[in-house]
């Protein structure tokens, strides 16, 4: 019995080549889709779920008030894990994550620059699971000097040898003995780490930070990441209910003489990637876009198979004859049900394997795209094979069963007697819906894409109230280069390619210095946390800042280089100044007592420039004089003239020996590197729109060739009523140019809604949406729709009305 | 008005080769009204589409209104056929989800005259077929005799020279098929040209000229005086 209806639903693929075909491709399509947004998303919400004991393990936050500033970071003070662990005994163990960037790293003559080296407790192994690989995790990093490396970092440092025992020099050549090798952490971690150094090294060392110091002073500095494990049947939230009694206990009173408070926050480890939202955080995922991606997944699918009952009730006037004969010849509804679910399911069987294939053949592909290392031994796994070939036997079903249930209730008197196709007329506006639909899904991302990358666009040309081109920003990491940026400076401003130089603690885009200060007011100097830049008498002049009150820095005064302050026009309106900036006092640097500092006055305002990207509103700002040379040096250079300038910047770099290698940033691309996000977005979107368009055309051909055919005989009357063949194929174009037309109607005002939202939610500035990129996307898929149909509109139009009037 | 020299239509489909027409010759003048008889299958349908302009034959000559037509174009005879014919088929061959009246007024929509007009003709053509009175219906809600009638409308609502028409009666019943007789002839004693395939010989009566049929070659040609 099963056998039979596989022959006949065979024998029905191969007779119907051209549906049969466009319906695997779509649901292949639409599989492969559907395949890497559920490891995409699996995988981003699977994060740290492999450590055993995950749902006791949280990372400890901070939350900050400074003056009338708040902030939340993603790390704590450097005792806070420590001293929770001693006042609640719901915690079980807990452990830091103190990390540095761009860690020189010396294996023999080799050298290394790392930025995944942390120093931790000894506990960590205790806390997160880690396969060990060799030597042992039993005190591993128990005594100062020890280093757990990952299987990578031993295999790159040391190749086949045996590490265990070896010495890697880190940073200023501290000997670090290897205790352990871990397995590599999992992609979907959110700590990623390449070593781990015992935190105890740096309390013995002179000057080291002494990571078990409990000072008052210490609560007060924001320092590592911090986890801990509490004990089972404990909850967080005790913690957080006892967590006043601590803080009067440990930072009250210091906190209350500089006018702050902190409150502890927590996040289990494994919603840390996609929920976390903080200061100084490690790179996470976002929430948002995993809920778009498994709504548009569902979509892909849902119009794949939409194609499919698309074009089967589509053929069902043709088969309609078939099901009478087996009616008459005996055959029951459920058999015919049966018979028509098992073609559904064949196909989709197909589609199964085809698009497993496909899905491995992409997968390099994909995770470039994505970031992602998935592996074809996820897809391989027996658990993700079932249920995957469980899912797309329900599409199977699902999508079977509406042209099953329609297709065995044909009467076979009215079938045979001719009647069957004109059953159709409620079914044809179904199938009408159907491609409306998928084109309305199809044009709203159309719409998406031109829109998200019209808003790229805007973020990177819109002018930021300084001069980002033909600018290159330094890093001055070498200490003791670092000692000689001014002379460095001058060096470099001998070359006629070079326009001018600066140093400063800050670049727009890169400013993380945020201190309380003294800001003067009514009749009192008054705390607030405020953003600054240390910099030299160039700076303002380099950045191209607008001076729209008051004077750049002037050497030729004299006391500039104490006593003046630069701040832009946000901080002239919040520090309640306005016009009257000029002269206003600034306390910088003083004692807690507020006795000292350094008091400025200010000397310009300038126009407001975008010192973060353009998803944040400006904020108060201030640069002053830095008494020492400060982190970043940055090059302006003359236009055109980059690869003279570079070529000296590097020969000068090492003239003055400078241990680091060669490296700089692009002052433009500093901020262009916050779009990250958007700059992928914008390409899954293109991809994702296509995608769609495809599954849409393709429903359309059906729907065209459909049409074709049912309509012959109305062309063929026409035709020999004095139809042209031109009039007939304006006839049916107008048809689609409707359905295209009013899929575009519902599309614009939905697109135009959900990414109103997108940009108001994620940008402080943003785009309009043009009319005319409204305009382009109706117009790219009536476009391709038409092209799409022409094939069988021209065939149907041009066919002779002898062939189609003939009865038989 | 119409000539036929050695008009053969061979049919070649997977293999085999139907010749439906052999080398034949007439000539129909204005304001005939000629049946064509023959057994099923002896190349009625195939001569009846040839003279409409729907085909065209594999050899031979066929002159339509003075034009050679044997080797114009399929958009040149679609003009021609627009403006000088009017087809009546068996099965009506009318649109089912057109109204009466609008699928009357097919053929002047696509001769490109105004509304109006087109109006006003449909209106006065319904008349004259005593269909008026259903023209907001839609063809699956008239009877067999009805929907004949109402073909009969289209194929003169653009005042053509001549009708074609393959087996009208075909599908009604006597009484029904002696209205459209009347209908046709009615049309001839106006002036209009008929060329109508049948059966049946009481309606082949209603001709002034048989021309019989038989694979595909004229048998003979009756003329008739009545
Ligand atoms: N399109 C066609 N393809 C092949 N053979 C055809 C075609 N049309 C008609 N024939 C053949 O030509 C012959 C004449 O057909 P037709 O003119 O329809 O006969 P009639 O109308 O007299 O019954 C028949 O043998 C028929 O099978
Ligand atoms: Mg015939």
């Amino acid at each position: 019995m099963l056998k039979n209806y596989l022959l006949s639903a065979i024998r029905n693929m191969a007779k119907n080549k051209f549906y049969s075909a466009l319906n695997i491709i779509g649901l292949t399509i639409g599989l492969v889709t559907f395949i890497l947004i559920f490891l995409y998303v699996r995988d981003e919400i699977t994060y740290d779920q492999h450590h055993k004991n995950y749902e006791r393990i949280f990372r400890i936050e901070s939350s900050f008030r400074i003056g009338t500033k708040y902030d939340n970071f993603a790390i704590v003070p450097l005792p806070m894990a420590p001293a929770l662990q001693l006042e609640f005994p719901e915690i079980e163990k807990v452990v830091r994550f103190a990390g540095d960037d761009n860690l020189l790293v010396r294996i023999g003559d080799k050298e290394y620059y790392e930025n995944h080296f942390y120093y931790t407790d000894s506990t960590v192994f205790d806390v997160f699971t880690h396969p060990l690989m060799a030597g042992s995790l039993d005190r591993c990093l128990a005594e100062p000097n020890s280093i757990v490396l990952t299987n990578s970092s031993a295999k790159k440092y040391f190749g086949n040898e045996n590490p265990i025992g070896r010495i890697v020099l880190v940073d200023n050549d501290i000997q670090f003995k290897v205790t352990a090798v871990v397995a590599d952490v999992l992609e979907n971690s959110h700590l990623k780490f390449d070593a781990l150094m015992s935190a105890s090294t740096l309390a013995h060392r002179p000057g080291g930070e002494d990571f078990n110091s409990m000072e008052p002073m210490r609560f007060w500095n924001i320092g590592v990441y911090a986890y801990v494990l509490l004990s089972p049947n404990s909850k967080i939230e005790t913690i957080f209910e006892k967590f006043p009694q601590f803080y009067e206990k440990y930072m009250k009173s210091l906190g209350d003489q500089i006018n702050a408070s902190f409150d502890l926050k927590a996040t289990r480890i494994d919603k840390v990637h996609l929920n976390s939202k903080l200061s100084a955080d490690l790179p996470t995922g976002n929430n948002a876009y995993i809920k778009i991606f498994s709504i548009v997944a569902l979509f892909i699918l849902l119009l794949a198979s939409i194609n499919y009952m698309n074009m089967a009730t589509a053929r069902a006037t043709k088969r309609a004859k078939e099901v009478g004969l087996r009616k008459v010849v005996g055959a029951e509804r459920k058999q015919l049900i049966v018979q028509f679910i098992s073609e559904a399911l064949l196909l989709t069987f197909i589609a199964y394997l085809l698009s497993l294939a496909l899905t491995s053949i992409l997968l390099p592909d994909f995770n470039t795209l994505s970031g992602k290392s998935l592996t074809f031994g996820v897809i391989a796994s027996p658990d993700f094979l079932l249920l995957f070939f469980a899912i797309s036997m329900l599409i199977g079903v699902i999508s079977g069963s509406y042209p099953a249930f329609y297709l065995s209730s044909f009467s076979p008197l009215k079938v045979l007697k001719g009647h069957a196709g004109k059953s159709g007329k409620a079914n044809q506006w179904l199938r009408r819906g159907l491609v409306l639909i998928q084109f309305f899904i199809a044009i709203v991302m159309i719409i998406a894409t031109i829109v998200v990358s019209d808003q790229l666009d805007f973020l990177k040309n819109k002018d930021l109230g300084f001069d980002k081109n033909n600018a290159v920003v330094l890093e001055m990491q070498d200490t003791s280069f670092r000692k000689q940026a001014v002379a460095f400076k001058e060096h470099l401003l001998q070359n006629p390619s070079i326009v001018s130089a600066c140093n400063s603690s800050g670049v727009p885009s890169r400013n993380l210095w945020i201190q309380v200060m003294l800001v003067e007011q009514e009749n009192e100097m008054k705390e607030m946390a405020v953003i600054l830049t240390q910099c030299d008498y160039d700076y303002p002049k380099t950045m191209g800042f607008k001076f729209v009150e008051g004077r750049d820095f002037d050497k030729n005064m004299g006391t500039d280089d104490t006593a003046a302050v630069i701040i832009n026009e946000t901080a002239a309106k919040q520090f309640g100044w306005g016009e009257e900036a000029i002269g206003k006092k600034i306390n910088y640097g003083m004692e807690l007592d507020r006795s000292g500092g350094r008091v400025m006055k200010v000397i310009g305002v300038v126009k407001d420039y975008n010192f973060n990207s353009l998803h944040n509103k400006i904020e108060p700002i201030i640069m002053f004089i830095s008494p020492q040379p400060r982190f970043l040096t940055t090059v302006r250079y003359k236009e055109g003239e980059k690869n003279q300038a570079l070529e000296y910047i590097e020969q000068s770099w090492k003239e003055f020996g400078n241990k680091r290698p060669f490296d700089y940033k692009i002052l433009s691309e500093m901020q262009e590197e916050s779009y990250g996000a958007e700059q992928r977005i914008s390409t899954l979107f293109l991809i994702i729109a296509s995608i769609t368009l495809f599954i849409a055309l393709l429903g359309l051909l059906g729907l065209s060739s459909f049409t074709a055919e049912s309509r012959t005989r109305e062309i063929g009357i026409r035709k020999v009523n004095g139809a042209l063949t031109g009039d007939i194929m304006l006839l049916l174009f107008r048809e689609f140019f409707w359905l295209i037309l009013i899929s575009f109607a519902f599309a614009v005002p939905v697109a135009i809604w959900q990414l109103t939202n997108w940009m108001e939610s994620s940008f402080v500035y943003y785009t309009q949406i043009h009319w005319y990129s409204v305009a382009l996307s109706g117009l790219v898929a009536l476009i391709i729709g038409l092209a799409t149909i022409s094939f069988h509109v021209v065939r149907a139009a041009s066919a002779n009305p002898v062939e189609s009037l003939k009865y038989e | 008005m119409i000539k036929s020299v050695d008009l053969t239509r061979i049919f070649l489909t997977e293999e085999v080769e139907t010749t439906a027409l052999r080398q034949v010759n007439f000539n129909i003048e204005q304001g005939e009204f000629v049946a064509i008889m023959g057994p099923s299958g002896c190349g009625k349908s195939t001569l009846l589409n040839i003279i409409g302009l729907l085909d065209n034959p594999t050899k031979g000559k066929y002159i339509f209104l003075d034009h050679d037509v044997t080797n114009s174009s399929e958009r040149q005879r679609a003009k021609l056929r627009k403006q000088n014919i009017g087809f009546v088929f068996q099965n009506f061959n009318l649109i089912d989800e057109l109204t009466v009246f609008e699928n009357v007024e097919m053929p002047l929509i696509y001769l490109g005259i105004p509304t109006k007009e087109r109006k006003q003709r449909v209106e006065e053509v319904l008349e004259q077929m005593q269909i008026s009175h259903r023209k907001k219906h839609f063809p699956g809600q008239l009877s067999g005799g009805q929907q004949q009638r109402v073909a009969v409308a289209r194929a003169v609502v653009s005042n053509p020279k001549l009708i074609l028409a393959d087996e009208p009666t075909g599908n009604l019943d006597s009484a029904n098929g002696e209205e459209v007789m009347n209908l046709l002839s009615d049309l001839n004693r106006k002036g209009t040209t008929i060329i109508m395939v049948t059966h049946s010989q009481r309606d082949a009566e209603f001709s002034h000229r048989i021309i019989r049929l038989f694979d595909g070659q004229i048998l003979v040609e009756n003329f008739q005086s009545n």
